[in-house]
């Protein structure tokens, strides 16, 4: 079964060691053949609105940044636990904040 | 509680591979190792709950477990040589020598020594984590059973004193092709389940896309590896769009392509080109890779480049010359140069005995039957493919393509039926409808139960008798052909026994096993103490097989070594004197060679088939002549195994 982690963005700027354990993070998960895929994200964005027959596009940044996820891991675990389990780990090396983990359906 | 409970089970799955792997390395024994890493388990069941998860679980797991390690190493005899043993352990290992570990533990589990289906469980307990029961369940065996597979594979190890090593040079190539062949076969028992109510098991694909991924990082340089994983990543992304509604097959070219997985697609891809970087030349996964490839690529069915893929599977047909690779082959050709080109050569295939029972013979061939417009014929065919086929939602896909097909208006007297009025007259005995019923059950199975009788031809018949029976003894041979004569007779067809010779009957003795052969025989690994004995007293009173296994307990007479068998004495000598007390075990009546398990309530036999002590019945000669066949398969040159009657020495 296949997870979405999302991370949500914090003011906290990274530093070097943070790199360095992320980077050993990643290259185990994928030499585990559990990641999927992952990324960070931009801040801001573009917000595409539909309301009856109109659609609005507005650009970023916007008020609620804090809430705005900041980056993401597709993985492909056994179980719910082993998601939480490596959300867990990722949690430890970039220290305080808030993921969120969801079951992915589909294709 | 169950939290805990279900947290550590995940923990365990995700580092049992790598605890087992560095303990193997330590103590150079895979069944111990995996014994003191199951104790750090069980020392995580019982802490945990109380103490709550460790901050990092896995290295919990993995310090406990070692810990152990290094207790039993010291506890061990050979102090001195051990503890420097340790400190290379502990000390001076290089940075990736965890990671070769594991490597060195799939070698280890997909060893050429263990039989296929060992290697297997070994594999996905081991390097998977799955317990027995998960294991069982996937292959839709019983918990035991692999129990016992788990058990006897670590002690054939251990016995066959195989090295905790990585292979080099020419054994490399041999080594990891054996690694490669256990991780598709996992793939594909999942994917195309070969047996039970779903087409497919997920979870076994994913656990061998998982194995697959990991090898591909742990010997990036070998192409086939990287081909492998490109092909079960390609594959893996059609999962969704290869089953309908109810659960039915769709077939590659009717999939709705918007449902095969991109991301993995892609994946694939990238695999590919990895192992084109490898380099060297391309091997059987890599081709069949490149085959995914090519439907992975074509937007559309009809956009696909069947001329190429017809020539790759012709390139890969001279890699691997199997039948399945040729009748793909076949298919390709229909799809490329029309449904002529594919028919002659799944023609050609229908007298390859490999595929006498292999259902999508016939499917393939009434699909190009169909493409032709000979209905009837395709008809039959799907008919007969779903009488073939073991898996429930595949023979109601074959039966519903053959339902499809408009019968002819007269419906004429089918083989099926002519065969069952044949064996349902009154006057014949049970032996011969079993024996008659044996020989129609295979023209039922390779002709199809709906071919009209009337059109049953001379030349049909013979191919049957020929893929079928071509290799079997004379007696076999002539005991079939006056079965068919006789269904002739009966049914007023011609005679269809008109192109099968009677075969001349030697008759020779059974030749016995080469003397030489013998002592290998007594010294095979991981024999049964009730199959030591009975091999044993089979050559040494060289009496009937028969005779020796109604023996029971009471009849012994340990002390002369003779026993009284059906009005005969069998005799034994010391080899065989050194093993009964052991076979007997304090017993004091009831068969002397018992059966593995105790019967169901509906196969009850006699009650002095029974042992009175432990509820087990007789040991069958059917089971005892399988084991021994099963055991000898590597003496013998032949590679079939040997017959016990075969245990009687030369007079």
């Amino acid at each position: 079964m296949r997870y979405l982690m999302t991370t949500k963005a914090t003011d906290s700027v990274p530093d070097e060691k943070l790199f360095a354990e992320m980077a050993t993070f990643v290259e185990e998960l994928t030499a585990a053949g559990v990641l999927l895929a992952t990324g960070g994200l931009e801040a801001g964005g573009v917000r595409v609105t539909s309301w009856g027959d109109e659609i609005t596009v507005t650009d970023g940044p916007f008020a609620e940044a804090k809430e705005a996820v900041a980056g993401f891991a597709l993985v492909e675990v056994r179980s719910k636990e082993e998601a939480i389990e490596l959300t867990r780990r990722f949690r430890k090396i970039v220290g305080d904040g808030e993921s969120v983990i969801q079951q992915v359906f589909g294709p | 509680m169950e939290g805990v409970r279900r947290t550590i089970d995940a923990v365990w799955r995700m580092e049992s591979a790598k605890i087992v792997a560095t303990l193997t390395g330590m103590l150079g024994d895979v069944g111990l190792a995996e014994e003191l890493a199951q104790d750090a388990l069980v020392s995580a069941l019982e802490q945990w709950p109380e103490s709550g998860v460790p901050d990092n679980p896995g290295a919990w797991l993995t310090a406990v477990a070692k810990r152990r390690a290094v207790d039993h190493i010291r506890r061990s005899e050979r102090l001195e040589r051990k503890h420097e043993q340790i400190a290379y352990e502990l000390g001076q290992r290089p940075e990736d020598a965890d990671r070769d570990d594991v490597l060195r533990l799939m070698f280890l589990s997909c060893h050429p020594v263990l039989p296929t289906e060992a290697r297997v469980a070994l594999t996905l307990r081991l390097l998977g984590g799955l317990t027995a029961a998960e294991i069982a369940r996937a292959f839709l065996v019983g918990e035991q059973v692999i129990v016992q597979r788990i058990a006897g594979a670590k002690r054939t190890l251990a016995e066959e004193r195989v090295p905790f090593e990585l292979p080099d040079g020419a054994e490399l190539a041999e080594r990891l092709s054996s690694v490669l062949g256990v991780i598709y076969l996992i793939f594909n028992e999942g994917y195309s389940a070969t047996s039970g109510d779903d087409l497919m098991r997920p979870e076994l694909c994913l656990e061998a896309l998982r194995l697959g991924r990991l090898l591909a990082e742990l010997a990036p340089r070998e192409a086939e590896v990287h081909g492998l994983v490109a092909l079960m990543e390609l594959q893996a992304s059609r999962s969704a769009a290869r089953t309908g509604p109810s659960g039915e097959p769709v077939q590659l070219h009717e999939q709705n392509r918007g449902r095969w997985d991109q991301l993995l697609v892609r994946r694939g891809f990238t695999a590919m080109l990895r192992a084109r970087e490898a380099g060297g030349p391309p091997g059987p996964y890599l081709l069949q890779a490149v085959i995914a490839v090519c439907h992975a690529q074509a937007r559309t069915a009809a956009d696909t480049d069947w001329p190429r893929i017809a020539s790759l599977y012709e390139a890969l047909s001279r890699l691997l010359p199997t039948p399945v690779v040729r009748l793909n082959h076949a298919v390709a050709l229909g799809m490329a140069y029309g449904p002529e080109a594919g028919l002659a050569v799944a023609d050609a295939l229908t007298a390859d005995a490999a595929l006498r029972d292999y259902h999508l013979l016939p499917s393939v061939r009434g699909d190009l039957l169909l493409r032709l417009g000979r209905r009837e014929e395709a008809r039959r065919e799907f008919r007969r493919a779903a009488s073939l086929t073991r898996n429930v939602a595949e023979r109601a896909f074959l039966s519903h393509r053959a339902d499809e097909i408009t019968a002819p208006d007269a419906p004429a007297l089918t083989l099926g039926q002519a065969a069952r009025d044949f064996l349902d007259r009154a006057g014949l005995d049970a032996a011969t409808v079993r024996s008659y019923g044996q020989t129609l059950r295979r023209l039922r199975l390779s002709l199809g139960d709906e071919l009209p009788a009337a059109s049953l031809t001379a030349d049909q018949v013979a191919l049957v008798f020929r893929t079928a029976w071509g290799e079997a003894a004379a007696k076999t041979w002539n005991r079939h052909r006056s079965a068919l004569r006789s269904f002739c007779a009966w049914a007023s067809l011609d005679d269809l026994a008109a192109g099968l010779d009677r075969r001349a009957e030697s008759r020779t003795r059974t030749e016995s096993i080469d003397p030489a052969l013998l002592d290998e025989l007594w010294d095979l690994p991981g024999i049964s103490l009730r199959e030591r004995t009975l091999w044993r007293l089979l050559h040494e009173s060289a009496a009937r097989v028969t005779a020796v296994l109604s023996l029971n307990v009471e009849d012994l007479d340990l002390d002369d070594r003779r026993a009284r068998a059906g009005g005969t004495w069998v005799t034994w000598r010391s080899g065989t004197a050194a093993l009964l007390p052991r076979l007997v075990a304090g017993r004091a009546r009831g068969p002397l060679f018992l059966a593995d398990r105790r019967p169901g309530p509906a196969r009850r036999p006699a009650a002095a088939d029974l042992c009175p002590e432990t509820g087990r019945g007789r040991l069958s000669y059917e089971r005892a002549e399988y084991l021994f066949k099963r055991a000898t398969k590597p003496l013998d040159p032949a590679g079939d195994g040997y017959t016990l009657r075969r245990l009687k020495p030369r007079d």
